[in-house]
């Protein structure tokens, strides 16, 4: 303000002084044109009616009162039914806890009843050699493949030495008798897999009785890689029965085979002996 | 002072005498004078932006201020129960550790199972036992020539019949084949083992949000064992058709065997 009063005065000299020392009438014209100029340029414009301010403030507030209220109602609204979604029918508290309560029933109702199906003896041997090689068949230990190899032999006797059998007879003795102690120690190793997976399934089947929804995804996660892990254990197993089924194919055919060939072998003795008569 | 007179007293008669010029004078400074600041408390405009400003501010606090407590109020409602029924930390960490465990679990198992089960006792055997327990796809090569080995060649044209050259042979191939699947079956059940390792350790790291992605992969793999697993299987039923089938070659050799016997005992006592 105090620069629009210095300005007013500096022009106030100066207007004066020009009116004052003009000379001419056309000067004098000069000058009212320059006045009538400056009065144009500096009065303000028409000051708006108070009734327009009025109006926008009410405007404003019926912004406010309107398309925001309506937007922040609807807003809430939908978060309401998120809520109410999450709550009702996405994870209902009450539907969490019924599940768990079914996973803890169904531990009491089978874990034990299974357990001690899974658990009953079913040995059978009446005599000492079969009863040990049953026993170390059937024991779930993988510390005692010499029993094993022991009482097998002791049951099913030893390798003939060379001059009790042909080479060839010697050889697929000792195979056959190799690939079944081997099948015979891969089942007492998936034995005590198995074990062990039943014990990894109870914990996983334990934690999912006290999971939450957000924290059951990671159980599935590792049940799915656990079957991964014991269908690999499966697809060595059947790998081991394949080897026995081939080996005991092998082993008939290598008996048609020599059959076939002591057979040819007669033949052509009794025709010899028959050409001599 | 007398001055001062003086002074008024020729400006008033500079005025009468240059009328218009003190009337130019006059209009324009009256025009240009600035004026003076309307008193807030007098100005009626201001008294109204006043009160529309209060009201805005009410309005704002009531209306605006008013909805989003009430959106936050829902906002801390969905994240006490996001935080302590769908996602509570302590049971994604619980969870974790569970994965770790069962880890544990399956490291055992894997090192039962590389436990050696080698039984052969002379070199042959030895040799070739070493060969199909060796869980390796590249000694696949070597497995017909030490199964010849043990078990024989096919006999020669002169030394068998064509029928019992066909069975023996057929039967060999079967049994080779056998063997060689179990060898890569091995050798696959070895990578499923390594693949599930990998898979587990990325679950211990997950989010909840991201271990679906995981068991996803988890159960494309579980998908790819079934399939190696029936692969297995049916090499396994190959080689008990064959059985099958030598039992059956069996009976129709001997049934022609027994015929061939006939006409020549039938032949011999022509002669006689």
């Amino acid at each position: 303000m105090s620069l629009t009063n210095v300005l007013f005065g500096f022009f106030f000299v100066v207007f004066s002084y020009w009116m004052v020392i003009a000379r001419t009438r056309r000067q004098v014209l000069a000058l009212t044109l320059a006045g009538v100029l400056a009065v144009t340029l500096v009065t303000p414009p028409t000051s708006q009616a108070q009734g327009t301010l009025v109006t926008a403030i009410q405007s404003v507030l019926n912004v406010i009162n309107g398309v925001v209220k309506k937007a922040l109602d609807s807003i809430n609204s939908v978060r309401n039914a998120i809520s109410d979604f999450y709550k009702q029918t996405t994870w209902p508290v009450a539907l969490i806890n019924q599940a768990k309560a079914m996973v803890t029933k169904m531990i009491g109702q089978y874990r034990s009843v299974m357990q001690n199906i899974f658990s009953i003896n079913l040995k059978s041997a009446t005599l000492p050699n079969p009863t040990r090689l049953e026993n170390a068949m059937r024991n779930h230990q993988t510390s005692d493949f010499a029993s094993l190899t022991s009482s097998f032999g002791n049951t099913y006797g030893s390798l003939p030495n060379t001059t009790a059998a042909s080479p060839n007879d010697r050889t697929m003795m000792d195979m056959d008798d190799a690939l079944a102690v081997d099948n015979l120690k891969t089942l007492k190793m998936s034995d005590a897999a198995g074990d062990l997976i039943l014990q990894a399934a109870d914990n996983m089947e334990n934690a999912a009785s006290q999971a939450a929804p957000g924290s059951a995804p990671f159980l599935t996660a590792t049940a799915v890689v656990a079957s991964i892990q014991s269908q690999a254990l499966t697809q060595k197993m059947l790998a081991a029965e394949l080897r026995q089924e081939a080996a005991r194919l092998a082993h008939e055919n290598a008996l048609l085979k020599r059959g076939s060939v002591m057979t040819g072998d007669v033949n052509t003795q009794i025709l010899n002996l028959l050409k001599r008569k | 002072m007398k001055n001062a007179i003086h002074s008024v007293m020729r400006g008033m008669k500079w005025a009468c005498g240059h009328k218009v010029r003190t009337i130019v004078l006059l209009v324009v400074f009256t025009l240009l004078a600035p004026n003076p600041i309307r008193s807030q408390f007098v100005d009626p405009c201001c008294a109204i932006l006043a009160t529309g400003l209060t009201t805005i501010s009410n309005t704002l606090s009531s209306v605006i201020g008013g909805g989003l407590n009430s959106i936050l109020s829902i906002e801390k409602d969905i994240s006490k129960f996001e935080q302590t029924v769908v996602w509570p930390q302590n049971l994604i960490n619980q969870a974790r550790s569970l994965v770790g465990s069962v880890q544990g679990t399956f490291n055992q198992i894997q090192g039962i199972m590389r436990i050696p089960v080698n039984s052969a006792t002379l070199p042959g055997t030895q040799q070739f036992e070493q060969n199909l327990l060796s869980r390796d796809p590249n000694q696949i090569a070597q497995t017909s020539a030490q199964y010849t080995a043990v078990y024989g060649a096919v006999p020669n044209a002169t030394a068998a019949s064509p029928q019992v050259r066909d069975m023996a042979d057929m039967t060999d191939a079967a049994a080779q084949a056998a063997m060689k699947r179990a060898i890569e079956i091995d050798a696959l059940a070895d990578l499923e083992l390594q693949a599930a390792d990998q898979i587990n350790q990325s679950i211990q790291t997950a989010a909840p949000g991201s271990a679906p992605i995981i068991e996803a992969q988890a159960d494309a793999w579980l998908v790819r064992a079934n399939a190696y697993t029936q692969s297995a299987t049916a090499d396994l039923m190959r080689v008990r058709a064959i059985d099958l089938a030598n039992a059956s070659a069996n009976v129709k050799n001997g049934a022609a065997n027994a015929a061939a016997v006939q006409q020549q005992i039938y032949n011999l006592l022509k002669r006689q």
